[in-house]
């Protein structure tokens, strides 16, 4: 069942398709790893999905239901985490407030001025603390966080949200490879009960977390299908630069 | 846990109990009425400092036009008072549109011959026309500076209308009830301690109710907000609501101090609504700390003191001094001088992790 | 009291008039705009000042005549260097200490136009001043609909003199494309060995002086006064947000105001008409997504 569907999704710039004609299918459960050069168009068609950016033509649909013309926060609130290739975290607060008002069972201005609101679940924050491993940095303002704890921090929020697809934009660049390590560990334990669509760089990680790889070129799909299948194509051999095929 | 006593929650309602008990007994230290109606205005103008704070120093919007606001609830209740001068019978026009040559009263001068509508439109107005005005803003993503131009601009509206309606306003003249506000039976006198008390019933009331709000999670939000909307967006908050509500928030404070200005000074005319007192508003809430309701009040007493006393020689140098340690401010001192007795108690506690303003 | 105390009635002559009027404040709030549009878009500074700016010219402008026996048309030039000095000095004291927090130079400039408007108050007192227009502009053009001052009619060609020599200096010389590569991305501009903090003084010192030979044109037109700035510079603002960015823009949206405005003015009293006017751009604002959706433009 696919649980995010991209049909014929188009974006221009004046007489420049960035996105031309793309079409995607993600099951769900699945962790789908979305690759390509840079400018192929990953980036914006991540925006298109949450809503950052108005699609020219075509359609988007998430569990069935067509998303294409909601807004940002509305796609949000159906159930899609979103983050971002720059960490986007709030800087001037603390890493326990980051989880906090990522805590968004509650979404309204004036159900949020009742005192008496648990500011989150007690266990679903636990668990979210120990899987990004911030036990020890509740209370440091979120500013001052190392690049990868950054990171951890943006995921475990998106977390926070509850949601059912994740899109994750290059989630480790900048990380040490313990660090990426167990992002993969994490993203692993995530799937199934989620569904994440992965932009990576980073080929070994892609390699050791993707069930379907989805190769972008250009604005539109260059090849999909499993790992040993996209290490073979031809054409993807081609476009990342000469034959030493994609590493 | 972070060891700076400006920090701690217990400590912080502590101070704003402190300075409100001061507050509270300033006319057994001055018994001058001309001294207490002086101190009066001064609590009203911190009521709008805190209006300011709020939507500017936690909500991250600028606001150059708290006085629309203001000036809406001081001519509502110019009107009110007015009108309770009036004698339906006899004298049942003001002077003024006498003056201007109206034979009868205007349809919407007609509600305020009842106090309690009167008082209700004084705030009611004001802040539904913040919650339309800010909600048209917002909804459109106006933000930074382009709010603050608006609201300027917005203002300079208004004032062109209270200036130019005569008939309705007396223009430039203002509007002066001959007799002090009268409730429940009893005549407030401006120059008296139940003026005075009034006054900081309404700031005490206000600010422990907005800072009570800013701790519940509303408030965490709304800081997110200000650090971050794109994020907070995603995250699925309708951040254009949000600001729309702290933006009428921040308006009935406002108007709420321009119905105690009238009572206080029997007055109410377009200055109410100059680009310059609105400014002096933002003034007093960065100098004391923008970030800090309290703050906001000690900004906007300082200041209005420092003025009064200035004496006639320093008036004129007042304002070219006002003007420089604003631009100081601005330049070195972001939170104002509480951001500053911040960093002195983050000093004595050991502890520099990145200091947090949380008042 | 009826509706035409408020409303006056249409008739064709004064209309036109009207009309004429118009063009006559489009030329001053184009001329009082240009320098604020382009340290806006240059530099993305709203410059509160700027009103005080105009101001300092025509104080140059008096004191040149009053005290040196400048003729007028030498003031001009005169006070653009005079303020092209001054922006230079305040840019690299205090606004180059506020580029990526807007509010804050916003409001930082408030105080500076306080200090500006007090200072000349006690140098000068609060009365006017005059500037005496020179001999070959001391006439009125009469004719059909068509009533206009030598004055306002010298302002109305400087506009597009002025107009014309900035596009010039923007679009056809290397100091423009320098300037024009700030604008559209620092870093890029940097990578090319432009000085992006140079090209923001210099944009910012002219500017500044343009607004000082606007102030220098009004102090013909009107009176000099500590506070004159502050009646150009909301005017200024919407231009600059309504127009956007652009020269072609400021043209635009000055024209749609100063006619506006005008129109307004003859339909109802002066400011009333304002009124109206500020209420339909704030409306039109709210549906104008160019330049007010500040955020979602950052590279994520």
């Amino acid at each position: 069942m696919a649980i995010l569907e991209l049909k014929e999704v188009t974006k221009t710039y004046n007489d420049f398709s960035v996105v031309k004609g793309f079409n995607l299918s993600v099951s769900k459960g699945e962790l789908r790893c979305l690759i390509g050069p840079n400018g192929a168009g990953k980036t914006t068609s991540l925006d298109l999905i949450t809503g950052r950016q108005k699609l020219t033509s075509g359609t988007v649909h998430f569990d069935g239901k067509n998303i294409t013309k909601l807004l940002e926060r509305e796609i949000a609130v159906l159930g899609v985490g979103r983050k971002f290739q720059v960490p986007a975290v709030f800087k001037e607060l603390t890493v326990r407030e980051n989880f906090e008002v990522s805590y968004t069972e509650r979404i309204g201005p004036f159900q949020n001025m009742n005192p008496f609101t648990k500011k989150h679940s007690r266990k679903h924050f636990n668990e979210i603390i120990e899987l990004a491993a911030l036990g020890d940095r509740l209370d440091t303002v979120a500013g001052l966080l190392s690049h990868g704890e950054t990171q951890w921090l943006e995921i475990g929020m998106v977390l926070m949200q509850k949601p059912r697809l994740l899109l994750l934009d290059e989630p480790t660049s900048g990380m040490t490879e313990q660090e990426t390590e167990k992002t993969s560990e994490i993203f692993k334990e995530l799937k199934g009960e989620h569904t994440l669509v992965v932009v990576e760089h980073d080929m070994s990680f892609v390699r050791s977390i993707a069930d379907v790889i989805s190769v972008m070129h250009q604005g539109n799909m260059l090849a999909e299908g499993a790992l040993s299948e996209i290490e073979q194509h031809p054409k993807v051999k081609e476009v990342y630069l000469g034959t030493e095929g994609i590493n | 846990m972070d060891g700076n006593l400006y920090h701690n929650r217990k400590a912080q309602w502590a101070a704003y109990i402190l300075i409100f008990v001061l507050l509270a007994l300033v006319p057994f230290i001055f018994d001058n009425p001309f001294t207490l109606n002086q101190f009066s205005r001064y609590i009203i103008f911190s009521l709008t400092a805190v209006s300011v704070s709020l939507v500017w120093g936690h909500g991250g919007i600028l606001s150059l036009g708290q006085g629309i606001a203001f000036g809406m609830g001081a001519y509502g209740m110019g009107a009110t008072m007015q009108m309770q001068f009036q004698d339906p019978v006899n004298d049942p026009i003001p002077t003024f549109m006498l003056t201007n040559e109206l034979e009868k009263l205007p349809l919407v001068w007609e509600p305020f011959w009842s106090t309690p509508i009167g008082l209700s439109l004084a705030i009611g107005v004001p802040t539904l026309f913040f919650f339309i005005f800010g909600y048209m803003m917002f909804q459109a993503r106006v933000a930074g500076v382009f709010v603050a131009i608006m609201t300027l601009a917005m203002l300079a509206a208004w004032y062109s209308v209270v200036y130019d309606m005569q008939p309705f306003t007396a223009g430039f003249n203002g509007i002066s009830p001959p007799s002090p506000f009268e409730i429940f039976g009893t005549q407030i006198d401006p120059y008296s301690s139940t003026a005075y008390w009034v006054c900081v019933a309404f700031l005490v009331i206000l600010t422990l109710g907005t800072k009570f709000l800013l701790h519940t999670k509303f408030g965490l939000i709304v800081q997110a907000m200000r650090d971050d909307p794109e994020r907070a967006r995603f995250l699925g908050y309708n951040v254009a609501y949000y600001q729309t509500v702290l933006f009428t928030l921040s308006g009935f404070i406002a108007a709420c101090a321009g119905i105690l200005w009238v009572m206080v000074t029997q007055y109410v005319s377009p200055t109410s609504m100059e680009i310059m007192l609105s400014i002096s508003m933002v003034i007093w809430a960065a100098v004391g700390g923008r970030t800090s309701l309290l703050g906001a009040i000690i900004g906007a007493f300082l200041i209005n003191l420092g003025q009064s006393y200035a004496g006639d020689e320093f008036q004129k140098h007042w304002l070219i001094m006002l003007g420089v340690v604003f631009v100081i401010v601005v330049l070195f001192l972001p939170k104002g001088l509480t951001g500053l007795f911040e960093s002195i108690l983050g000093k004595f506690s050991g502890n520099n992790k990145g200091a947090k303003q949380k008042a | 009291m009826s509706i035409h105390d408020f409303w006056t009635p249409f008739s064709l002559y004064p209309f036109l008039n009207a009309l004429f009027i118009g063009i006559s404040l489009a030329s001053i709030f184009f001329i009082a705009a240009l320098g604020l549009t382009i340290i806006y878009g240059a530099m993305g500074v709203i410059n509160m000042a700027h009103g005080e700016f105009i101001m300092l010219g025509a104080y140059t402008t008096y004191v040149f005549q009053q005290f040196l026996g400048v003729p007028f048309l030498l003031c001009l030039p005169l006070a653009f260097i005079v303020l092209a000095l001054i922006g230079w000095i305040i840019e690299r004291g205090i606004i180059r200490t506020l580029y990526q927090r807007p509010l804050d130079t916003l409001l930082a400039t408030w105080g500076l136009s306080l200090i500006l408007i007090q200072g000349i108050r006690l140098i000068f007192g609060g009365q006017p001043k005059y500037v005496s227009v020179p001999k070959f502009l001391d006439f009125q053009i009469e004719a059909n609909f068509v009533h206009l001052s030598g004055v306002r009619l010298f302002i109305i060609l400087f506009a597009i003199v002025i107009g014309a020599v900035t596009w010039f200096l923007m679009y056809k010389t290397t100091l423009g494309v320098r300037v024009r590569a700030v604008m559209q991305d620092k870093e890029m501009a940097a990578a090319f060995g432009i000085d992006a903090n140079k090209i923001y003084s210099i944009t910012f010192a002219y500017g500044a002086g343009l607004a000082g030979m606007a102030g220098a044109l009004f102090a013909a037109a009107k009176t000099v006064f500590p506070d004159m700035g502050s009646g150009y510079i909301v005017e200024a603002f919407l231009v600059v947000v309504v127009g956007g960015v652009g020269l072609v823009g400021s043209m635009f949206s000055s024209g749609i105001l100063g006619e506006l405005s005008s129109i307004f003015s003859y339909f109802t009293n002066g400011t009333f008409a304002r009124f109206i006017l500020f209420t339909l751009i704030v409306v039109f604002l709210r549906f104008r997504p160019q330049g007010l959706i500040t955020e979602g433009a950052t590279r994520r």
